[in-house]
């Protein structure tokens, strides 16, 4: 093998890249240390505590009681919590810590502004801040991982814009010319998320904090998938796979096994991952096409992710031994396992036949913590065991420690997943289960929950060990840092600056010459000898603009047709705009996060109808901004609930559910019988569903404040006839109710006038 | 006649086919170049990350200094 020296002495000058190697003045420059290190700091903050917050609505699926009656610490209020603080607040730190750290490396240059470096690192805490106080409280746009409000979502794109302006900038004043495949997954993850983000978080205000999609029903539930499973690409995969690309090899201190795989891998899965977002929503309402669409993408998406795996375990050629030794390769190697397994299991569970079975159970629940603790955890923290000591200038504080967490961590993922898909498989053949007369085995939906209750205790063990795992992570970097120095060195390094007066090298000629081909021949002999391609990785702005294109014309060819084919969404002349009343108590139901557990999308499978009724169809839903098909049941489909309880069940079933269906896991909800409505919020609300293209008009809304308190005491003096409570006129429990006895009724109700 | 009912009236039900054949004919174009780029370009670049004579090895102990692990 080459020796690094060597390679690096005399790389670049060759394939026409020696121009400005010859450049004789040095210049001089420091690397900002003190962003990665932040950022790794905050990473193992949050992280802590997004897991703590896991463990906890773990352990309310459990024993229902722990959320102890309080609005901020419901199930539905808290998983939203988790879900974006492990995403967005531990992830994303780590995203950032890599890419402040390996940037300036890989560029010999530091980062284009401090000041632009602080605002990004305080800018996205406080958004993280804000999340964590406002997701409580129940402001949310009820868009899974895509909840924040309009202000926070604001905050977000300017905060984004800052990352990368100084990233892009960074780039423009590199001191080396080859951008390294690593930076190609930063510029994928910064332009896609971008997009993704803005596009996906379109809302039309209606209050301070409140929003309504500017998408409706089908549409928006594209759209959210589309968001959904590409933040899951660009945000927990792209940017790992570039923290893989350079952290692995620098830990293994070896190079990366095949830069040509890792070209394929990259453009492969740009340019295929964005295609696959469909297969969240087999045998919904959405067109048969766009479903079969995302499925043939998501099976194409094993080749760049299995060139990726195994790229990244080849790199340990030669260095399997000091895996037996050194944590921090320990660490890489089951996180890149798990990168091969979970891209195996997706493409499995986005075959329409597999999906019916998974779809809505723990089996998706048991896959996304396979990803999210087996990939980006694992990779998080090998990194971080890595950086620790380099960001702190102090030995580590304890290898045995980071061995110690390895192990933990190992056990509490297996212990969280196994159940979890055991959970799943069980639930999704019971839900399908029939007799042999034809009807269900398990018709009550409790019994279903009953059988894997105790997985979900499995679970909590799993969870709560990884949990400690991280505790550990914490220890060990307070420890280091303790050892830091009183003032960090700060290394001056030296390399010329890339020439200003530099000039592409001379198009090759065509290997043809004297063949008797045709010109096109000759043509395409030039183009495949791709020197146009290394153009390209010498022009940061072109290369994005590429990386764009590819990202954006995959996105269009889905979303062109779902928005224009207007057989997509098949007017049904009885559906009608929700009343004032059932506006503000769907505005409820998405508040207390009631998403989290019920689904409203009946698909058209045997065992579904039998259970909820007829099958959900696209155009039922052309008034729900946002749409709230959900994707997981822990409790049932809510689709067709209208009409099939008395409104003093809901009243009853609210203030504690398991009086009413024995053994039901569904927290109670007290405060919905205390609390008033906000009455006065109803026109706002209307105002702006009138301006989605909703059909209120000004009468309607000018009388929408009296409408809904007839309608209340309406379904008051009905609980009190059926023996409950009465005074409950203003209560939010009956906007709820009157929300929830709509559901799926418009079907069967005579054509709207 | 607007861009809808051109959509709608195209028909779609070769969609996903015709999807598909350009994602791999995407994907082959993509590996032939990548293929037959020069051996040494590849060696030269995978070896970037590696040429940073500052990011070495992990500070370690000072003498005197005391493992926590010891």
């Amino acid at each position: 093998m080459r020796s690094r020296d060597q390679v690096g002495a005399d790389r670049g000058e060759r394939f026409g890249e020696g121009s400005d190697r010859v450049n004789p003045h040095l210049e001089e420059f420091v690397y900002d240390d003190a962003t990665p290190r932040a950022f790794a700091l905050l990473t193992v903050i949050w992280g802590v505590v997004g897991m703590l917050v896991g463990v906890l609505i773990a352990l309310q699926l459990a024993v229902p009681a722990l959320g102890f009656g309080l609005p901020f610490l419901s199930f539905g209020r808290l998983r939203p919590l988790h879900t974006n603080a492990v995403i967005f607040a531990f992830a994303g730190n780590a995203v950032f810590a890599a890419v402040y750290y390996s940037t300036q490396r890989l560029c010999k240059a530091r980062m284009f502004s401090d000041w632009l470096s602080r605002l990004h690192c305080w800018g996205w805490q406080a958004i993280i801040v804000a999340a964590a106080i406002s997701l409580p409280l129940g402001y949310t746009q009820g868009k899974e991982y895509a909840e924040l409000e309009w202000p926070i979502d604001i905050a977000i794109a300017v905060v984004w814009v800052v990352f990368a302006v100084n990233f892009f900038g960074t780039l423009a004043k590199r001191r080396e010319r080859h951008m390294y495949v690593s930076l190609w997954f930063y510029v994928a993850t910064i332009v896609t998320i971008a997009v993704l983000h803005i596009f996906n978080s379109l809302a039309v205000p209606a209050g301070p904090f409140k929003s309504y999609s500017v998408y409706a029903g089908v549409q928006d539930a594209f759209m959210q998938w589309w968001y959904g499973h590409n933040a899951v690409g660009f945000l927990l995969t792209t940017p790992f796979l570039g923290l893989m690309y350079y952290f692995l090899p620098k830990a293994a201190e070896r190079p990366i096994f095949s830069y040509r795989l890792s070209i394929i891998h990259f453009w492969s899965l740009v340019f295929i991952y964005v295609w696959a977002g469909p297969h969240h929503l087999h045998y919904t309402a959405l067109p048969e096409w766009a479903s079969t669409l995302g499925m043939l993408f998501s099976l194409m998406l094993w080749m760049p992710s299995w060139g990726g795996m195994i790229n990244g375990l080849l790199t340990l050629r030669g260095a399997w031994e000091r895996v037996a030794t050194e944590p921090v390769l320990k660490f890489f190697v089951v996180g890149v396992t798990f990168y091969g397994m979970a891209t195996f299991e997706g493409p499995l569970l986005s075959i329409k036949g597999v999906n019916a079975l998974s779809h809505y159970t723990d089996w998706t629940i048991a896959h996304v913590h396979a990803g999210s603790l087996g990939w980006v955890g694992f990779m998080t923290f090998g990194m971080l065991y890595w950086l620790i000591p380099r960001l702190y200038q102090a030995p580590l504080y304890s290898e045995k420690l980071a061995t110690t967490h390895f192990w933990v961590a190992t056990i509490g993922l297996v212990l969280y997943i196994v159940p979890i898909y055991i959970a799943g498989l069980t639930q999704g053949l019971m839900w399908r289960a029939l007799r042999e007369d034809g009807q269900l085995m398990y018709p009550d939906f409790v019994e279903t929950v009953v059988a894997i209750v105790p997985m979900y205790w499995v679970r909590v063990l799993g969870g709560l060990l990884y949990l400690a795992g991280a505790v550990l992570a914490g220890v060990n970097l307070v420890g280091t840092w303790r050892a830091r120095p009183a003032t960090y060195h700060e290394p001056v390094h030296r390399a010329p600056a890339l020439s200003p007066t530099y000039t592409d090298p001379p198009v090759p000629d065509s290997r043809l010459r004297g063949l008797p081909v045709v010109e096109l021949a000759h043509t395409l002999d030039v183009w495949s000898q791709a020197a146009w391609h290394r153009r390209w990785e010498r022009l940061p702005f072109r290369f994005t603009v590429y990386v764009t294109i590819a990202v954006i014309v995959a996105s269009l060819f889905e979303i062109i047709p779902t928005f224009l084919i207007q057989s997509n969404v098949p007017t049904i002349a009885s559906v009608r705009p929700y009343t004032p009343l059932e506006l503000i108590g769907r505005e409820l139901y998405i508040s207390e996060g009631c998403y989290n557990c019920h689904s409203q999308m009946i698909r058209p499978i045997l065992a579904e109808t039998k259970r909820y009724g007829e099958y959900s169809k696209a155009g039922e839903f052309v008034y729900d901004h946002p749409f709230q098909w959900g994707s997981r049941r822990i409790g049932p489909d809510l689709a067709r609930e209208g009409g099939k309880q008395s409104s003093y069940w809901h009243v009853e079933h609210f203030r504690k559910p398991s009086d009413i269906t024995p053994n039901s896991i569904m927290p109670p909800y007290p405060w919905l019988e205390s609390d008033d409505v906000d009455f006065a919020a109803i026109p706002s609300r209307m105002r702006a569903m009138a301006a989605l293209g909703v059909p209120y008009d000004e009468a309607a809304i000018a009388g929408s404040v009296d409408t809904a308190k007839a309608q209340a005491a309406t379904i008051a003096a009905q609980i009190a006839t059926q023996k409950g409570p009465t005074g409950l006129d203003s209560k939010k429990v009956v906007a709820l109710i009157a929300y929830l006895q709509r559901l799926g009724t418009d079907l069967f109700a005579p054509p709207a006038q | 006649m607007s861009l809808t009912d051109v959509m709608s009236g195209a028909g779609l039900t070769s969609y996903a086919e015709v999807a598909l054949v350009i994602s791999v004919a995407t994907f082959v174009a993509i590996a032939i170049w990548v293929l037959r780029r020069p051996g040494e370009e590849m060696e030269a670049n995978r070896w970037v990350v590696l040429d940073d004579e500052h990011a070495g090895a992990a500070p370690t102990l000072r003498d005197g200094e005391r493992s926590k692990d010891s």
